[in-house]
């Protein structure tokens, strides 16, 4: 594909499977970090990944985010977890040039579709249906958080955990 | 009023994974899961170092992290800002941990995969609640302090060891509802604890040995700190397992026998908490139930506790014992009738059999085996404690040796295998020994 298209840079490290399980009903926890590397961290409302697995957009809940977003500003870097409850299957991905961008018209419906999927997941492994909402909690509002995948791990608790998705 | 760990401590029960944020001296974040964030104090946490990870990369360059707990009734979010102070990879932490662990990982199905290789304390800096996050407001938690005094009453009302641990385990089951519950008592050499009172199972199980460092009893015991896990492990368990390993143990003696731990076969959740006189470990209390995550910290302070109470009281009459030994009363036990009831010893572990049923062995068989042939040879039925402490064939440890509780053991296993013998107490440090059946004694050498 890539020698079709003339694209000439490096291929980006999610794989289609990688994109549609992140995209899928996993946990979504966001890091970043302030001038003096003081971490901060939430947990997301969902996720897109464009076309091209180029660019990952993450949904936070704004008052939720603490200093997230003004680190978002700041530095833009960043660090996402996504995690299968019901198997551990875990990935993280790491970016240098994350920005907020502005809402698109399908975001609030990903953010309603990612807390179905994910509440399924949970009460697949004996949670509530409350306690996954609870949890989630309510989101009246959403913030976007766009960035470029630099790097991916696995992540999923045992010997392969910290290798990176792209040999 | 500002959140504190100790309001949050359902939070560190392992039921719900956390997650922490770190950050590597070149600025780039990383985010985690972790399985086990334990309470330490009101101002540390500990977090499981499982893995060489790059989170624990970070945190040894750049000590400042945050992580954020769930509820585990609530669904609310607490994110807590910490700085790394130290790994611990041995003692009371580490073993609490550890058990702790072994608990979440067979809840998680990762047994074998989560294996605890330090634990890493923290200094809590500052704990919000993320906004929005809970179902319902913080739950008023029961203090539980009305329960214990209720059970500290019973317990102050004991007049010997015996009584005491019977008070313990009916409080724990009338004010707190803990069902299945026993008593292990140690031996000086600290090389097995044995069972002398329980409740709640089929069988009493009185006599039942676990070795220090075994299964969550012997771990409370090796590390003297608590032990609770919320889900069954077989790492932490006793169950079929352990038993079967006793069944092995028992047949390489040949003449040895194992009396069977009592036990819930669906044991989930349990606990066993030391019980100290000073620096000196008397026992182990332990308790359990089917339920998964019974056993929260507030039972583990109740728990702990009573147990430092009935620590103190077991010491305070272990002295009255010894100050308040009396001059033997008249012999008033009934003479022996019916079949004579053959009595074999074996010397190689004072193990002793009536007919062919396994009684005893070890120090507490050595005082059956003295009793016996005192009412044989002397026909003696009255004794104290302090004749069998100064007996050299009894071979008692040394003098810190709990000796009433190797008899409340005897007098137990009596009651259960042998009605035709029994112990009766004729006043503090004293006691009858009544056979009630004619006995025919047969020594077996080495």
């Amino acid at each position: 594909m890539r020698g079709m298209t003339g694209d000439k840079r490096p291929d980006p490290p999610l794989d289609s499977d990688h994109a549609a399980f992140i995209q899928g009903g996993v946990s979504v926890v966001v890091a970043t970090r302030d001038a003096d590397c003081v971490p901060d961290l939430v947990r997301g409302c969902g996720c897109r990944v464009s076309r091209d697995r180029r660019r990952v957009t993450v949904l936070v809940e704004p008052s939720r985010a603490g200093t997230l977003l003004d680190d978002i500003a700041a530095n833009g870097m960043i660090a996402v977890v996504f995690s299968q409850p019901s198997t551990h299957r875990t990935i993280q991905l790491k970016g240098s040039d994350a920005r907020v961008v502005k809402l698109s018209a399908a975001d609030r419906a990903i953010a309603a579709r990612h807390l179905r999927d994910w509440s399924e997941d949970l009460c697949r492994i004996g949670y509530t249906p409350e306690f996954a909402n609870a949890v989630r909690g309510a989101a009246p509002r959403l913030a976007a958080i766009a960035f470029t995948p630099s790097a991916a791990f696995q992540q999923t608790p045992g010997p392969g955990a910290g290798k990176s998705l792209v040999p | 009023m500002p959140l504190t760990l100790h309001a949050i401590r359902p939070c560190f029960e392992g039921a719900v994974p956390a997650v922490i944020a770190t950050c590597a001296l070149d600025g780039t974040p990383n985010v985690s899961y972790i399985s086990e964030v334990h309470y330490v104090d009101a101002r540390h946490v500990a977090l499981s170092f499982q893995f060489f990870s790059k989170t624990r990369q970070n945190v040894l360059e750049n000590p400042r992290a945050t992580v954020v707990v769930i509820h585990p009734d609530t669904g609310a979010q607490y994110k807590l800002a910490v700085r790394y102070l130290r790994t611990e990879d041995s003692g009371p932490l580490f073993e609490c941990m550890k058990a702790k662990l072994a608990g979440i990982a067979s809840h998680a199905g990762m047994t074998g995969v989560f294996r605890l290789r330090g634990s890493d304390v923290y200094r809590v800096e500052s704990i919000t609640e993320v906004y929005g996050t809970s179902i319902a407001a913080l739950p008023a938690r029961s203090a539980g302090a009305a329960e214990l005094r209720c059970c500290m009453a019973r317990l102050s009302s004991a007049s010997d060891l015996a009584g005491l641990l019977d008070a313990l385990l009916d409080g724990l089951a009338a004010h707190f509802g803990i069902a299945q519950a026993m008593v292990l008592m140690g031996d000086a050499a600290g090389e097995k604890l044995y069972t002398v009172a329980s409740r709640g199972y089929p069988q009493s199980g009185v006599g039942a040995e676990i070795r220090p460092g075994e299964g969550v009893i012997g771990t409370a015991a090796l590390a003297r700190t608590p032990i609770r896990i919320s889900h069954a492990t077989s790492e932490f368990g006793y169950g079929r397992a352990m038993r079967e390993d006793a069944r092995s143990r028992g047949i390489t003696a040949g003449i040895e026998q194992e009396i069977a731990f009592p036990g819930l076969p669906e044991s989930q959740s349990q606990i066993a908490v030391p019980i100290l006189a000073g620096e000196r470990l008397l026992g182990v209390l332990f308790a359990e139930s089917a339920e998964t995550s019974r056993f929260g910290y507030d039972e583990e302070d109740a728990l702990a506790v009573l147990a430092s109470h009935v620590g103190a009281v077991a010491a305070l009459l272990e002295e009255r014992d010894d100050a308040h030994e009396e001059a033997p009363a008249s012999a008033q036990s009934a003479s022996p009738e019916g079949a004579p009831l053959r009595i074999r010893r074996y010397a190689e572990n004072d193990s002793i059999f009536a007919g062919e049923d396994y009684l005893i062995k070890g120090v507490a068989g050595a005082i059956l085996w003295k009793l016996l042939r005192n009412f044989v040879d002397e026909q003696r039925t009255e004794h104290t404690n302090r004749e069998l402490r100064l007996d050299p064939t009894i071979r008692l440890p040394d003098l810190s040796e709990n000796l009433e509780a190797r008899l409340i053991l005897l007098q137990r296993r009596l009651e259960e295998r042998c009605p035709a013998l029994g112990i009766e107490k004729t006043g503090r440090g004293r006691f009858r020994f009544n056979v009630r059946r004619p006995v025919r004694l047969a020594e077996i050498p080495r």
